[in-house]
């Protein structure tokens, strides 16, 4: 119902006072991947906990605080504990700013159907923002929005997209390699022109129409960590029910950009350098989001600010960010060094150590316990002499006795381990068997990402009540937590390319450029030819091709005389007799014609010189047809395209090679020296 | 000294055949001056004292002769001749002086005309210790209509790409879109060095380059390189991100490659100057580094920097065409304060002459003569009735009464018979334009709109020297007489 009214009012309100809606957002509380499974069979991503607040309230806090008045939450997978816990929170309130509407369906599989969906229900009026119910952040997109505004008035329905991105260069901590991203970007209008992941790439590739658009300024950038915030034109809807293809945002960008040219649609970006904006993709940046909240990079939103607004989790701030909500009590000798949050009614034995650490609410730690980078959940049992590196501890878990759990474990809900053993690196443990899940939604979900996710289905027996799930591809849990660029791998293809950067280079590609540009010529002589088309136009042809291929002026006259030299050839077969080559070539047929052609191209003294080599050059080759020479010359001499002096020192030149001393030997040659220096010397006579 | 400058004046201007055919492109006229006057000043105004000057017999006969040049330039001139007929590339230029190299060097080359602060380009090249530091510029529009250039200038000429970091200083990439067809292609750990990199195009190459002495090292081991802009630039360029050769197993044994890595490895080792080790101690014991996000070394260790001034604003030209020669004279005069009209010239005072316009010395004006946004060379004679503008008369032309010149380009020693009226034409040293009646009235369509295909109409049928001028643009030229 409210659909139909929302249909029919959109275009005369929009036309109205588009200025005036109050802004809506589009939440989508699912993440259609599965990078937290077996977390996220228990409880949906939105409702995981960071440092202790549900992760969909951080998202609908920046919302609200952004000016968002109307949210729609569509949520998938367990929508009824999302729902429960939206109705409980300060959102579903009647004084709530931002109303929020839950929108929930099992058919969901992607992004694609949720943007359907808004479209079919014709929910959003006019430019939306588009989060997922993982997003942490503290931008304040006004700004933005203003730009999108503009640049949608200025040129109507254009740019469809305004995508937000924080600017965090390579090595920094929120910045995960699973989500490197290298956008291209016009310089002035922010255009976004290309779009990639670049997680597995050694080259980045750019297509050359991107820098056709006029502008004389791009910006390459990999120092982009994309929030997952972005802002939408009504249009962004539509073009997912036109596009049944379109799954997830990344198919989208990327249909946009390679159809820019047919559709017209452009999707512009906003970077914000202060602002934070990071989205919980995965375990890593779970446990980076976590120490950012912990180390205020988030502020305002902090955990004491108690900005959902629950009962009794207001807590207290001191020195070195440690944060205590009420009844929590620390046995004596223990020490909370730096970064530590713990919850209410947790209890904390003696003599432990605690860093860089959360801890839920009525959790039980026992004695010399050693937490560093720990993220521990509700209601979690740890027995005395544990020690805890970089792990995530989920709800209801026990932890027995001499416990060790080194970097990057995860004990999923209601695990118990122990006593005594150490777990390996990148251990997940959970009560879910790895096959139950693959039989049911093996292909259910299709991610932002295509990465393939191996499980070692072995079960491990003995002192653990659940099934162990080896993370082989640890990439996926906790991409090896040091970011280690590659640079070693760089080198090789960098040495393979330095070594023939100077030699190969430059041979090969011009030598297909002369062979095709000779093919041309002589393709444009035999059209003047046929179609007695007049030298003045044959000249500028020669000339467009002698820029289309990038030809020097020497070239072009070299491969000119080759190519009407060997013209005959090419006409009648290689086999022709001198006399036969001759009577073809001269003065009545072919050179007369081209003459003009010729004397374009041969203007300086240096022209004829090479022009006489490269006629010697091609008659070298035939040593049959020596004669012809002669005759050639003497026609070139009578039709003043080469001149007395310059034939004459063409003559005296030293030559290099025997074979071209014995050309210079030739009767007929010599003779016609001979003359020309007679005429010579009685031109001299005569002046 | 710290740098030896090298200016470049051998080149053939192959690109204005037209206004090169006679007069070597160094001594074209712009603003009444020889075109390799501006790099020689450029030079001495910032405090050069010897320059080492490559270039042709020809031209070196006339620097010796011309008293002008020699009075304004108080520069020692280390001149160089090479063959004309050799076709030396700049590089191989390089190597041909290699003997008088003693430090690093300024490349210049002769048709480089701007007001730039050198001091940009050598600065780069001094805080950063880079190998190779270069100038460029925006590029200019050229508003001037073109003489005998048939329609706008050509569009879709292949654009240079140039790659600059955040800063725009570092030199990250270049490439020429012809040699881009499969796409621009960058190597990620580029990238990751500088996560921002800003492609320009649209940027002049001023063919102006600071150079660390090793490279002309390197040119001497690799003989196969003949051009700094074409081969050499790009090269080093590249060179910044590959990894040294040293380490590579020398296993891969064709001759050539061995060849080659030993130039490398000569290369690498010719780099590393007596002081670096000082400098790598004195970049190791301080925090700087020149980017943002990490800590690790400056430069990330790389030993070989390329840097680009790009100028924002100023003046710089490459007079290389036809375009930017007439751009130059139109710009050059307001940039030197030299008197408009040489005190040489005898300037009727029944004549008007702008002050938009520069006469030479020894100029001949008669009454009644009008000349605006025009040069008039040395020696030339103006008649009566003239009409001069946007012009560029060039040495020794001699103008006769009544003619109507506009947009035009007259070589030196032309004869312009009289009353002869040119629009937008290009007339070839030592032409002769007969009088009116015998060989014709130049009659020319509306010069507002885009040049028309032929600007030049014969009333009567033209002679036969004209005909020979083959080009399918319409100029007057004498090239085959």
């Amino acid at each position: 119902m409210a659909g139909k009214a929302g249909k029919q009012s959109r275009p005369r309100k929009a036309e109205k006072d588009e200025e005036e809606q109050p802004l809506q957002a589009v939440l989508v509380a699912d993440s259609f991947n599965r990078r937290f499974f077996p977390i996220s069979k228990d409880q949906p991503r939105a409702l995981l906990p960071l440092a202790n607040v549900s992760m969909i309230d951080y998202t609908l806090e920046f919302l609200t605080s952004t000016g968002v008045q109307e949210t729609f939450v569509f949520c998938c997978w367990m929508s009824s504990k999302i729902k429960e816990h939206l109705q409980k929170s300060k959102w579903c309130r009647p004084t709530s700013p931002n109303v929020v509407h839950v929108i929930t369906s099992d058919l969901y599989r992607s992004l694609g159907d949720v943007l359907r969906d808004v479209d079919a229900k014709a929910l959003v009026r006019s430019d939306f923002l588009l989060v997922y119910g993982d997003v942490v952040s503290n931008i304040d997109v006004s700004q933005a929005l203003q730009e999108h505004k503009q640049r949608r008035k200025m040129e109507k329905n254009v740019s469809v997209m305004t995508m937000i991105f924080k600017e965090s260069p390579p090595g920094h901590k929120t910045r995960c390699e699973d989500d490197d991203i290298i956008v291209a970007m016009d310089g002035k209008s922010k255009r976004i022109l290309h779009y990639q992941r670049a997680q597995a790439l050694k080259k980045l590739h750019f297509p050359m129409n991107i820098f056709h658009s006029g502008s004389d300024e791009f910006e390459i950038r990999f120092d982009l960590l994309d929030c997952h915030i972005s802002i939408c034109s009504p249009q962004v809807a539509e073009l997912f029910t036109d596009n049944f293809d379109y799954q997830t945002k990344n198919d989208f960008v990327r249909g946009l950009l390679v159809n820019e040219e047919i559709l017209g649609n452009q999707i512009h970006m906003h970077v914000t350098k202060d602002g934070y904006g990071a989205r919980v993709s995965n375990l890593l940046m779970y446990d980076t989001v976590s120490s950012d909240t912990i180390r205020r990079w988030i502020y305002p939103i902090t955990p004491e600010a108690n900005f959902a607004d629950q009962e009794g989790q207001s807590c207290t701030h001191s020195r070195h960010n440690v944060y205590r909500e009420p009844g929590v009590s620390l046995g004596h000798g223990s020490q909370m060094e730096e970064n530590v949050l713990i919850g209410r009614n947790t209890v904390i034995g003696a003599n432990c150590t605690i860093s860089n650490t959360v801890i839920g609410a009525n959790c039980v730690i026992g004695d010399n316990v050693t937490l560093d980078r720990a993220y521990i959940w509700n209601r979690v049992h740890i027995a005395n002499d544990v020690k805890v590196k970089q792990s995530v501890i989920c709800d209801n878990v026990e932890v027995k006795h001499g416990v060790v759990l080194n970097e990057q474990c995860v004990l999923a809900y209601n695990v118990v381990v122990g006593p005594d053993i150490t777990l390996q690196e990148g251990t997940v443990l959970s009560m879910h068997h790895p096959d139950e899940e693959d039989d049911e939604d093996e292909d259910e979900f299709l991610s932002d990402d295509d990465v393939g996710y191996s499980k070692d289905k072995t079960k491990q027996k003995g002192s653990c009540s659940s099934y162990l799930i080896m993370c082989i591809d640890d990439d996926i849990m906790f991409p090896g937590l040091a970011l280690n660029p590659d640079p070693e791998s760089d080198s090789e293809s960098e040495v393979s390319e330095g070594s023939h950067d100077l030699g190969s280079h430059p041979a090969s590609p011009e030598l297909d450029d002369v062979k095709v540009f000779q093919n041309e010529v002589h393709g444009t002589l035999q059209r003047g030819l046929d179609e007695n088309i007049s030298c003045d136009n044959l000249v500028l042809e020669i000339n467009s091709l002698k820029y289309a291929y990038n030809i020097s002026l020497k070239e072009v006259m070299q491969i000119l005389i080759r190519v009407v030299l060997e013209f005959p050839f090419q006409q009648q077969g290689a086999q022709i007799s001198t006399a036969q080559y001759s009577s073809h070539l001269l003065p009545v047929s072919l050179l007369k014609k081209w003459a003009p052609v010729f004397k374009n191209y041969v203007k300086r003294p240096q022209d004829q010189m090479d022009c006489l080599a490269s006629m010697e050059e091609v008659f070298l080759e035939r040593e049959t047809h020596w004669a012809a020479l002669v005759k050639v010359l003497m026609s070139v001499y009578q039709l003043e395209i080469l001149e007395e002096e310059g034939i004459m020192r063409w003559f005296k030149q030293s030559s290099t090679t025997g074979k071209s001393q014995q050309l210079r030997r030739n009767q007929g040659l010599l003779k016609f020296i001979q003359w020309l220096e007679e005429a010579e010397e009685s031109s001299e006579g005569d002046e | 000294m710290e740098l030896q400058a090298v200016l470049m004046a051998a080149g053939g201007g192959s690109r204005m055949m037209d206004l090169t055919y006679n007069t070597p492109k160094p001594l074209l006229p712009v603003g009444n001056r020889p075109l390799i006057w501006y790099p020689l000043n450029l030079l001495e105004r910032v405090g050069f004292e010897e320059v080492i000057v490559i270039t042709t017999k020809e031209v070196q006969k006339a620097l010796s002769t011309d008293q002008r040049l020699k009075t304004d330039v108080k520069m020692r001139l280390d001149v160089v001749c090479i063959q004309e007929e050799a076709d030396m590339g700049t590089a191989d230029a390089l190597r041909h002086i290699q003997q008088k190299i003693k430090t690093d060097i300024l490349v210049v080359s002769c048709d480089l005309i701007t007001d730039v602060a050198l001091h940009e380009v050598v600065d780069l090249f001094r805080a950063h210790n880079a190998t190779l530091s270069m100038l460029m510029s925006k590029v200019h529009e050229f508003t001037e209509t073109v003489p005998g250039q048939k329609g706008k200038k050509k569009a879709g000429e292949q654009r240079d790409f140039v790659g600059v970091d955040v800063t725009g200083k570092r030199l990250l990439f270049m490439a020429n879109e012809a040699d881009l067809e499969e796409g621009l292609v960058l190597r990620k750990s580029i990238m990751r060095k500088h996560p921002r990199m800003l492609i320009k195009t649209g940027l002049l190459d001023a063919h102006l380059y600071c150079l660390k002495r090793s490279v002309v090292d390197f040119l001497v081991h690799n003989k196969s390189v003949t051009s700094i802009r074409g081969e050499l630039v790009p090269f080093l360029v590249r060179k910044q991100f590959s990894k040294s050769l040293n380490s590579q197993n020398a296993t891969e044994d064709t001759e050539k490659n061995q060849k080659q890595q030993d130039a490398h490895h000569n290369f690498e080792l010719l780099s590393t100057s007596k002081d670096e080790a000082l400098l790598q101690l004195a970049r190791e014991r301080s925090c700087w580094n020149d980017h943002r996000g990490d800590m690790s070394e400056a430069y990330h260790g790389g030993k070989l920097r390329c840097y680009v001034h790009i100028m924002e604003e100023g003046m710089c030209y490459r007079v290389n065409t036809l375009a930017a020669y007439i751009e130059a004279n139109r710009v050059v005069p307001k940039l030197f304060e030299d008197p408009p009209i040489h005190p040489s010239a005898v300037v009727s005072e029944r004549s008007l002459v702008g002050s938009d316009s520069i006469i030479g010395p020894s100029c001949q004006i008669s009454d009644k003569t009008s000349i605006k946004r025009s040069n008039v060379g040395t020696s030339s004679i103006i008649k009566e009735k003239v009409k001069i503008t946007n012009s560029i008369i060039m040495n020794g032309v001699t103008i006769e009464e009544g003619c109507n010149i506009q947009g035009s380009v007259i070589c030196n020693n032309a004869m312009i018979g009289r009353g002869a009226d040119m629009k937008y034409c290009l007339v070839g040293s030592g032409q002769r334009i007969e009088p009116e009646g015998e060989n014709g009235v130049a009659a020319s369509t509306d010069p507002l709109s885009p040049p028309p295909p032929h600007p030049f109409n014969f009333s009567t049928s033209p002679p036969p020297t004209f005909l020979s001028s083959l080009s399918s643009w319409t100029r007057l030229f004498g090239h085959n007489l």
